[in-house]
């Protein structure tokens, strides 16, 4: 069979590239190993977002009287989540497949080999049938990376150690948790498990959390954390598993910690062997396909895009790939952009950002500004968030008078930030920014009172 | 009711085409599918069919003449309609094909006399000259977010008018506000390649630009700087030999259409052929055959299957050679010169490298006949000793091929899901376009890639 495209992998680069493939008129072939929707949606984003909303709604129940409400008897029924975790994952999914039907994309379930490439075109072997395409998307994601630990590769046949595939099958709450990596994924399912009641400790390299998040939002994260009863070993590197005890070293020493699971979650890696990328000379650097700003590979007509081209790799970057690919496809030049790409973190409380962090600024040698304010100068945020200061600060590149990045700590944060994401994208100015109108009362309209203090 | 016929747009760099024929009359009766007129673009010809019946009510551009994609050329309709409401010159000399807004075509109404032809944006900027520019199109171009010193005036008196500032909106110089502040010290838009969301142009775009218009700049100081010092040069007569040859080299490229088609092999055969050549060289008494023998070898015995490069193009006729006389190019102290091997297709490998080297030392010593020099029926040069990986080697007529020769490089290829390394050597091909097509020449190339790579077959031959 001959196609336009084949799509090799399902998640948010592989459906969302065959959903506009398809819409444009491109005879396309989407396969996928696992499940539609890729570890987004099963066994990422989608999952862990329903199990953290759940826990706010635990948690405000708790704190309700705060706000004028008696409630009793609050319990979190852990079997009740997975349950609503997977009911949600089988909507999404089943959504995905009927947009893929919809435009006219064949999926084919199995496993994809790249056989090579012939005079027809690039020839994929799937359950001993050959398909054949003018051009291929590589989507097939990441793995979660397994440091070299002694006793991780036992733990993990054991059971006691777990990837985030597994964590989100867990049937009951562990009495403790180790979490091993201190990034957005780690952080997501210590503050989950923590308001489960499990006792959890997050052990992380470096000394502080959230990878390249804000360095002041991230020490108010964690002491936000803190509070809620997260213990944090930092500048820690863990040393071997035994017996369900994870061993590391802090400062020269030692520590040994027990704990009923361990989570492993110290990054992703792309998924870029043992499907026959070398078949057709694909250029793989440092663990990742390489491609250029259009997502083209140096093999002509070949494109990656999402986790395995390992420059960003979130889902949304995917999406967004993935349209780039299929633009170029279908003649239309487009480019990828990754200054403006938002990152955030879906705790209790919300943290979010996008552009530059002042580390980044610096290095790059901008000449910016500082400017910031507590989420409490939103009157909608004082309202519904009792307790709690929060942040919103934004870097101003001085000669031009534009956004460089901005980085928010406090509740709908998530939802906000896109809007500072277009700003950065439109390159609009400070006084741009002043003329727009922003809902009232919203959270959002912390952005346009940081703004005015310039 | 009248419908108007329009030039198509075939592909998405054709900006205009030519009329070549008109197939109907004014006044005439067309069906719908009835040829109506013929067009070309500069590379391909087409037919344009009605696409509705009725009167041909008129034509308004005449063969030969230019036209520009999806621009009105002709009406069909009933009869006694009116049919110059749809004609672009009358519209473009009182209102422009500026859109259907009331508002704006009252105001270009009002700016009369312009002429269509610079209807572009302009693409550089003289920041010195007073812009001028009328009110109502400077508001729009503040709302449309264009810099209106890229706009080109098409009214009175050298005035940008608003559809000058649609034109500019059109044409793709949208800046995101940012940009449009710092756009000032941009030289030149024609290579800024816009990156922004929608295709803006962003602060980067403006910042490179700015640099290449800083580097175009610099070379104009330093081209000033080396006019002034006069005294820093040196004349010297042109040789004999340098005359000839930048008369050779002149009349080449300038009589001929050259073109140049490059490829590379494997060469790990030559490699090891030539290693086990040196090694019994004495013990058979061998000359000391080198790669470009090998390659002068070579060709000599593929050349007689492709008889248009064995050739001398004669303006009316061409001329095929039965032998190959292979010219080959020997860098010397006075300059170039071209010794030929006079059926070297008879000769041996051993016999093209002795008598290779001998021609060589000859020319070197400047004591070789003319004779020699004259009568190749196509020619090699090598620039492989000096690393060059591709380059395009100029004819000598009425030759109508010559090969260069490139330097080894190591390149990657895949082999049953192993990446290994091969040694890959670069050829040249420059042929007469007059004389073979392109897909002649590629077919030489690829015999003499084949055989090459398996030197030792050639030499069973």
């Amino acid at each position: 069979m001959k196609y336009d495209l084949i799509i090799i992998g399902g998640g948010p680069a592989g459906y969302l590239a065959g959903e506009r493939a398809g819409k444009n008129g491109l005879k396309t072939l989407l396969i996928e190993k696992r499940f539609l929707g890729g570890v987004c949606l099963n066994e990422g984003c989608i999952p862990s977002k329903v199990l953290l909303y759940s826990a706010k709604v635990y948690e405000s129940a708790k704190h309700s009287q705060k706000y004028g409400v008696e409630v009793e008897s609050i319990k979190l029924n852990h079997k009740m989540v997975l349950e609503r975790k997977n009911k949600v994952i089988k909507t999404l999914v089943t959504g995905i497949k009927s947009k893929l039907r919809k435009n006219n994309v064949e999926v084919v379930d199995g496993f994809a080999e790249i056989l090579g490439r012939n005079k027809d075109g690039y020839v994929i072997k799937v359950n001993n049938n050959e398909y054949i395409a003018d051009r291929l998307l590589i989507a097939t994601g990441s793995s979660p990376f397994v440091p070299p630990i002694s006793g991780i590769k036992e733990g993990l046949a054991k059971g006691y150690v777990l990837t985030n595939r597994e964590i989100l099958e867990l049937d009951a709450i562990p009495t403790s948790l180790v979490v091993i990596g201190g990034g957005i994924v780690g952080l997501e399912m210590a503050s989950y498990f923590n308001s489960a009641g499990s006792k959890v400790t997050v052990i992380e390299m470096l000394d502080h959390i959230g990878g390249n998040m804000d360095r002041e939002i991230s020490d108010i994260l964690l002491n936000t954390y803190k509070k809620k009863g997260i213990e944090f070993e930092l500048s820690s590197k863990v040393i071997e598993i035994k017996d369900s005890k994870v061993v590391y070293e802090k400062e020269g020493k030692l520590i040994e910690k027990s704990a009923e699971k361990v989570l492993l979650s110290s990054g992703r890696r792309p998924n870029v062997e043992g499907f026959g990328l070398e078949n057709i000379g694909v250029e793989v650097e440092k663990g990742r396909i390489k491609t250029d700003e259009r997502l083209k590979t140096n093999v002509p007509e070949v494109y990656a895009a999402g986790d395995v081209n390992g420059k960003l790799m979130l889902a949304h970057t995917a999406y967004r790939e993935a349209e780039v690919c299929i633009n170029n496809i279908i003649g239309k030049r487009d480019v990828m952009r990754y200054e403006a790409i938002p990152s955030v973190v879906y705790t209790n409380p919300e943290v979010a950002w996008v552009g530059e962090t002042e580390e980044s600024a610096s290095q790059k040698g901008f000449d910016y500004e500082i400017v910031k304010l507590p989420m409490l100068y939103s009157g909608r945020f004082v309202a519904e968030n009792d307790g709690f200061d929060g942040l919103c600060k934004i870097l101003i590149d001085k000669k031009k008078k534009t956004i460089l990045g901005c980085h928010m700590i406090g509740n709908y944060s998530s939802e906000i930030i896109y809007g500072v994401g277009l700003m950065i994208e439109a390159q609009m100015r400070v006084d741009d920014i002043k003329e727009l109108v922003f809902p009232h009362p919203t959270v959002s309209e912390i952005i346009r009172e940081v703004i005015f203090e310039i | 009711m009248a419908t108007p016929v329009i030039m198509p747009k075939q592909g998405q760099t054709v900006e205009s085409c030519i009329i070549t024929k008109w197939h109907k009359k004014k006044g005439e009766r067309v069906e719908a599918g009835d040829l109506l007129f013929s067009y070309e673009t500069d590379k391909a010809s087409f037919d344009e069919e009605a696409k509705v019946s009725g009167i041909l009510l008129d034509i308004f551009f005449e063969e030969g003449e230019e036209v520009p994609v999806l621009t009105n050329v002709a009406v069909i309709g009933e009869e006694n309609e009116d049919a110059s409401l749809y004609n672009p010159k009358k519209v473009s000399d009182n209102t422009a094909a500026v859109p259907e807004n009331a508002e704006i075509s009252n105001e270009v109404k009002k700016e009369e006399d312009v002429s269509q032809e610079t209807r572009k944006p302009k693409e550089s900027l003289q920041s010195s000259e007073r812009i001028k520019i009328s009110p109502r199109a400077k508001n729009l171009a503040e709302k449309l977010n264009v810099d209106y010193r890229f706009a080109t005036p098409t009214g009175p008196e050298g005035r940008i008018i608003e559809r000058d500032i649609l034109e500019l909106f059109n044409s793709g110089y949208v800046f995101t506000s940012a940009a449009k502040a710092e756009a000032k010290e941009v030289g030149n838009l024609k290579d800024v390649e816009p990156s922004g969301i929608g295709g803006r142009i962003t602060t980067s775009d403006v910042e490179k630009a700015k640099e290449s218009f800083k580097i175009q700049k610099s070379d104009i100081e330093l081209s000033a700087q080396i006019i002034k010092d006069e005294t820093e040069y040196e004349e010297a007569p042109l040789s004999n030999i340098r005359k000839t040859i930048a008369k050779a080299m002149y009349l080449s490229l300038t009589t001929t259409a050259q073109l140049t088609l490059h490829t590379s092999f494997d060469a790990s055969n030559i490699l090891e052929f030539r290693k086990r050549v040196k090694e019994n060289r004495e013990k058979l008494g061998l000359e000391d055959i080198t790669i470009n023998d090998i390659i002068l070898f070579a060709v000599s015995r593929v050349l007689p299957k492709h008889k248009a490069l064995n050739a001398h193009f004669l303006d009316d006729k061409m001329r095929y050679f039965k032998n190959v006389h292979l010219g080959f190019a020997v860098d010397t102290e006075r300059g170039l010169m071209v010794p030929t091997i006079f059926n070297s297709n008879k000769k041996s490998l051993n016999q093209i490298s002795k008598e290779a080297k001998e021609l060589a030392e000859l020319c070197r010593k400047g004591t070789i006949n003319p004779d020699l020099l004259k009568g190749a029926t196509f020619t090699v040069t090598n620039l492989g000793s000096f690393e060059i990986e591709g380059f395009t080697p100029v004819l000598n007529p009425p030759q109508t091929g010559i090969l260069g020769v490139n330097t080894i490089v190591m390149r990657a290829k895949a082999q049953n899901g192993q990446i290994s390394y091969y040694p890959a050597m670069g050829l040249s091909l420059t042929f007469d376009h007059r004389a073979l097509d392109g897909a002649d020449a590629a077919r030489f190339l690829q015999d003499l890639k084949k055989w090459l790579e398996n030197f030792e077959l050639l030499l069973a031959c």
